[in-house]
């Protein structure tokens, strides 16, 4: 058998204006407004799956945008910027409530099923952290329905040129810019270079770092990888959002909308416990923001506390407590939920209409990324970022339901936007000098497959990743545990230069591409287990309990970055957090929360 | 030597045998096409537990036993598509199909039927998505609407009348259920047409007119003989038959009204 | 989508031959089909009837007698087997041909369309064997 690479290196090259990595919801997003911008510009979109499979399609629950006339942008923007606990760009958001509706809108002209009022106006539901009805959704597969529609949608313009199943290797960047990126085809294992005069990583979060997640197999952390080694910072990497109720073992999502709808959770004694961790009063329809309808780290950690105190139920797969969806009966369900009724049936064997659904906390989202701006620009000239990958600033410390979605719409079409103006305003790059940088970038990435000599397994290196990663990083922290999480890292890093690819050969090798997304993860993992060491206070979703259990606003309310520094641990520093009109304050749900809101109105008009 | 700590290296990773007592036989047809020149069955006896997959079964295969083993898969909950293949000569999504129901005889697992195999259970698909960007699968308007002017008026009704038909996931099982695409690949085919017609249905669109050509042509749906498997197999209950036997009627009426009515009059 | 380069792939086409026997849906297909066999024979045994009635009352009266040989008998009972296989497989794939049937703002359901189809098919042979009956009686 002939060993891919050996001897002469051979790259194609492929001259595009704009590149996009990752064609989910925020790639497609990109592409067509790029495309829109100026249908003269070559547009490449690139992804290492067919565009649908993209994990923006097991999105669930619901997009955010202002609909009703008793809701405000203000209301989204307190919202968003409280439940981030004050770690938002405050200008970032203030723009992204602004356009979430125009985008909602959009997506309703490009054909995106929404459920709809009897009237035929689109509805809205219910969501964690919302003050007033605002999640636009398609019944319980809202994300799978934009994902669909923006790619079918994409095939209207012809400047979009597609690489699908095209796995990214690497960004090359010349003259303080990036100018392309090389890419592997995976059925045939050749190499091109894709020249561009601007770059657009949209390739997604990192959860796979963690062992019981609710992520796809292809969400890897690949785009905020290649932007941290050529050294874009990534920001807020601490921030790891748990949601509250997923399947155990699998850690398959079953959707805030359970609650938006009127699910409730309930422990081993059938008692709503939500009530003693500062969410309650329990009503019999939970009110927004309080009980069932609280942010998803109040919940999750919640869930901890529980289980600490013994309340919650064993099952074989760990503590679970109860999603109980049965007063809604099946009609309903069936209407509102059908693919979370089909999960419970198919993959746990359990009716919700008759018996609560088990589930626990896993890993659901990375409110950090790549380091951009308000115009999801890089600090790297020619590089923007948008969707999961990115920090754009909207997330803070917790992410809430439905702001996800919104985003990629929102960013994408701006990330689109900017990178189309970029790329008209640079000239193309030097063609030699790019390939140069491509074979070296090649010859690392089969690097992996020629070496003989490896001896750490993929998968051995992978679940230890994993396993450290929930041990240090999980709901509630420790130093030394995430100091040792940060040493396995460093540890599992150096066995990495050791790791075997089983496979040879040329054709469809995912053992090869399962290796270099390895690589991949380590350094966002890696990314991850610093920052979380180095902030020494608890907000949002990263909380400890060894000293640092209040939030500290004079050292903490900041950015982290983290800069990558090869094989050696990542540089942590500080940025700044923009706030322009709300003052952080205190983040509370519930009975307290409304008090907080009166008390807020009150000070504000004195 | 190098074998050896690579051998030591598995047994550590492994789940404990203690937790896993049952195992299974699963059959995988593996196709290299560096080193085969036909498709050939290899056996693998997998440990398992009742709430396994036969995803997870290959998973299985993959970290531990060989590695080599080349399979699509993403979502893990039968929504991104990636997954099908013939388990038992019946296709299905691997991620939603359970070891327990084939414990203990075993399970034969080959990439999905009437597609060429491009290794193992990887199948090449470009013709799927050629047809899938052939049927103008996006919003004509009937009416163009600014954004300005907010969402289209669609009642709850409208859009249960295609709902369903927007509910593929395109994961191919039906064309894998479909033996007329495996005798001739120039049929559009049922996933495509449920498209298609998802489209023509939609309160909002206005492109019918256009699509209607493919689903007359030699290529449309007379190629169908109501074998009506592919809606058996489909795991998002789209119905791919349906959306082909009513465009038959719907393409007979077009077919008839052009004698009643001159050329571009009957809609 | 960028066409695919070729390099080292050999895409492989699987062998269609005998793919009707691979599935017992397909087996069941066939049989369906291969069923309407039987359905144009027993058309084509009526058709000769009305020859065989226009050519006189002797001609008629021979058709008559050779419907009651034990051959012809085997024969219709073998037709009668073929044709409720077929209406019952019809009638089973029927709810996926039609489009949507709103009745009081809900969809009929396949079952009530497939069963609905068998009652009517039931219906129409009892009052038909009944007219038949009370002709010959």
């Amino acid at each position: 058998m002939r060993v891919v690479g050996q001897g002469e290196m051979h790259v194609e090259v492929f001259e595009a204006d704009i590149a996009i990595v990752g064609a989910g919801g925020a790639g497609l997003r990109a592409a067509i407004a790029a495309a829109e911008t100026d249908p003269v510009l070559k547009i490449a979109l690139i992804s290492k799956v067919y565009p649908m499979r993209s994990h923006t399609v097991a999105a669930e629950g619901g997009s955010a945008g202002v609909v009703q006339a008793h809701d405000s942008l203000d209301h989204h923007f307190n919202d968003t910027v409280g439940g981030g606990d004050w770690l938002c760009e405050q200008d970032v958001v203030e723009y992204f409530v602004a356009q979430c509706t125009e985008e909602m809108v959009q997506l309703e002209h490009w054909g995106c099923p929404w459920s709809r009022k009897p009237d035929g106006h689109i509805n809205v539901r219910a969501f964690g952290g919302m003050k007033i009805e605002r999640t636009w959704f398609a019944a319980d597969k809202t994300g799978f329905h934009m994902l669909h529609t923006l790619f079918q949608t994409s095939i209207k313009y012809p400047s979009i040129q597609r690489f699908d199943e095209f796995f990214c290797v690497d960004l090359v960047v010349e003259d303080g810019r990036v100018q392309g990126v090389v890419v592997l085809e995976t059925a045939t294992g050749q190499f091109t270079l894709i020249k561009a005069k601007s770059v657009i990583i949209a390739t997604g979060g990192a959860g796979r770092v963690f062992r019981e997640n609710t992520n796809g197999g292809i969400v890897t952390g690949d785009g905020m990888a290649m932007a941290y080694r050529h050294g874009v910072p990534l920001r807020d990497m601490e921030f790891v959002q748990y949601h509250p109720t997923c399947m155990p073992g699998t850690g398959l999502l079953f959707t805030e909308a359970c609650r938006g709808e009127g699910g409730l959770l309930l422990n081993k004694d059938g008692y709503r416990y939500l009530q003693d961790y500062g969410l309650g009063p329990a009503e019999d329809k939970p009110r927004n923001k309080a009980m069932e309808l609280g942010p998803r780290d109040r919940l999750s950690q919640a869930f901890w506390y529980e289980q600490q105190k013994g309340r919650t139920i064993e099952g074989p797969h760990g503590s679970v407590v109860h999603l109980d969806l049965r007063h809604l009966g099946e009609a309903y369900l069936r209407e509102r939920l059908p693919q979370i009724y089909e999960l419970a049936e198919e993959f746990l064997g359990v009716d919700p209409a008759h018996t609560p659904i088990p589930v626990r906390p896993a890993v659901h989202y990375t409110m950090g990324g790549i380091l951009v701006d308000g115009n999801c620009a890089a600090p790297l000239a020619g590089l923007y970022a948008a969707g999961e990958c990115s920090s754009v600033g909207i997330h803070g410390a917790n992410r809430l339901g439905s702001n996800s979605l919104a985003e990629l719409c929102v960013f994408g079409k701006v990330a689109g936007i900017e990178a189309a103006k970029f790329a008209k305003a640079v000239a193309p790059g030097n063609t030699a000098s790019l390939l140069k940088k491509a074979a070296d970038s090649q010859r690392q990435a089969e690097q992996l497959v020629t070496r003989s000599n490896g001896t750490e397994r993929i998968a051995t290196l992978r679940k230890e990743m994993a396993q450290t990663m929930e041990d240090g990083c999980g709901i509630y922290r420790l130093g030394d545990t995430m100091q040792a999480t940060c040493n396995k890292i460093d540890e599992l890093k150096q066995r990495f230069k050791n790791v075997n690819v089983e496979d040879k050969s040329s054709v469809w090798n995912t053992d090869w591409l399962l290796a270099i997304e390895l690589g991949y993860q380590l350094d966002v993992a890696q990314a991850m287990a610093y920052s979380a060491i180095n902030r020494k206070e608890s907000r949002g979703a990263h909380q400890r309990l060894d000293g640092f259990e209040a939030r500290d606003d004079v050292n903490f309310l900041k950015h982290s970055q983290a800069h990558y520094a090869g094989d050696g641990a990542p540089r942590i520093d500080y940025g700044e957090v923009k706030i322009t009109k709300s003052r952080p304050g205190t983040r509370a749900y519930g009975a307290a929360g409304e008090k907080a809101e009166q008390e807020r109105k009150q000070a504000s008009h004195v | 030597m190098e074998l050896q700590a690579r051998r030591q290296n598995r047994k550590e990773s492994r789940p404990a045998m203690s937790e896993i007592e049952k195992t299974i036989p699963i059959e995988v047809l593996r196709y290299r096409p560096e080193q085969d020149t036909e498709p050939v069955l290899q056996t693998f006896q997998v440990p398992f537990t009742d709430d396994m997959s036969v995803l997870q079964g290959l998973q299985y295969i993959k970290d531990y036993l060989d590695g080599s083993l080349s399979f699509r898969w993403s979502c893990r909950m039968a929504i991104c598509g990636s997954c099908g293949m013939m388990v038992n000569g019946k296709p299905s999504l691997s991620c939603k199909t359970f070891l327990r129901d084939y414990y203990p005889g075993g399970l034969r697992i080959e990439a999905l039927a009437h597609f060429p195999i491009e290794r193992d259970l990887v199948i090449v698909m470009d013709d799927f998505i050629e047809k899938l960007e052939s049927i103008k699968p996006y919003i004509i308007p009937k009416t163009p609407r600014a954004l300005s002017e907010g969402e289209y008026l669609q009642t709850p009704e409208e859009r249960d009348v295609y709902e369903q038909f927007s509910s593929c996931i395109n994961c191919m099982l039906c064309y894998a259920a479909c033996p007329q695409y495996g005798l001739n690949s120039k049929f559009v085919g049922p996933g495509i047409m449920a498209l298609l017609h998802r489209y023509n249905m939609d309160s909002r669109d206005g492109g019918t007119e256009q699509r209607m050509e493919l689903v007359h042509s030699e290529d449309g749906v007379f190629n169908c003989t109501a074998v009506g498997y592919c809606s058996e197999v489909c795991p998002k209950h789209v119905d791919p038959a349906n959306a082909v036997n009513i465009n038959k009627t719907e393409s007979a009426k077009d077919y008839f009204l052009r004698f009643v009515a001159p050329k571009g009059a009957a809609k | 989508m960028k066409p695919r380069a070729i390099g080292k792939r050999r895409p492989y086409v699987r062998p269609m031959a005998g793919w009707w026997r691979r599935n017992p849906f397909f087996v069941e297909y066939m049989i369906h089909e291969g069923t309407a066999f039987f359905v144009a024979a027993y058309a084509l045994v009526l058709l000769v009837g009305v020859v065989r009635l226009a050519q006189g009352e002797a001609a008629w009266n021979g058709w008559l007698q050779a419907l009651h040989s034990p051959v012809a008998i085997a024969f219709h009972l073998l037709v009668l087997v073929a044709m409720v296989y077929h209406s019952w497989t019809w009638f089973n794939i029927m709810p996926r041909t039609l489009p949507p049937i709103f009745v009081a703002g809900k969809r009929l359901s396949a079952t009530a369309i497939t069963s609905g189809g068998l009652a009517a098919t039931a219906f129409a042979s009892a009052v038909l064997l009944l007219v038949v009956w009370r002709l010959s009686t």
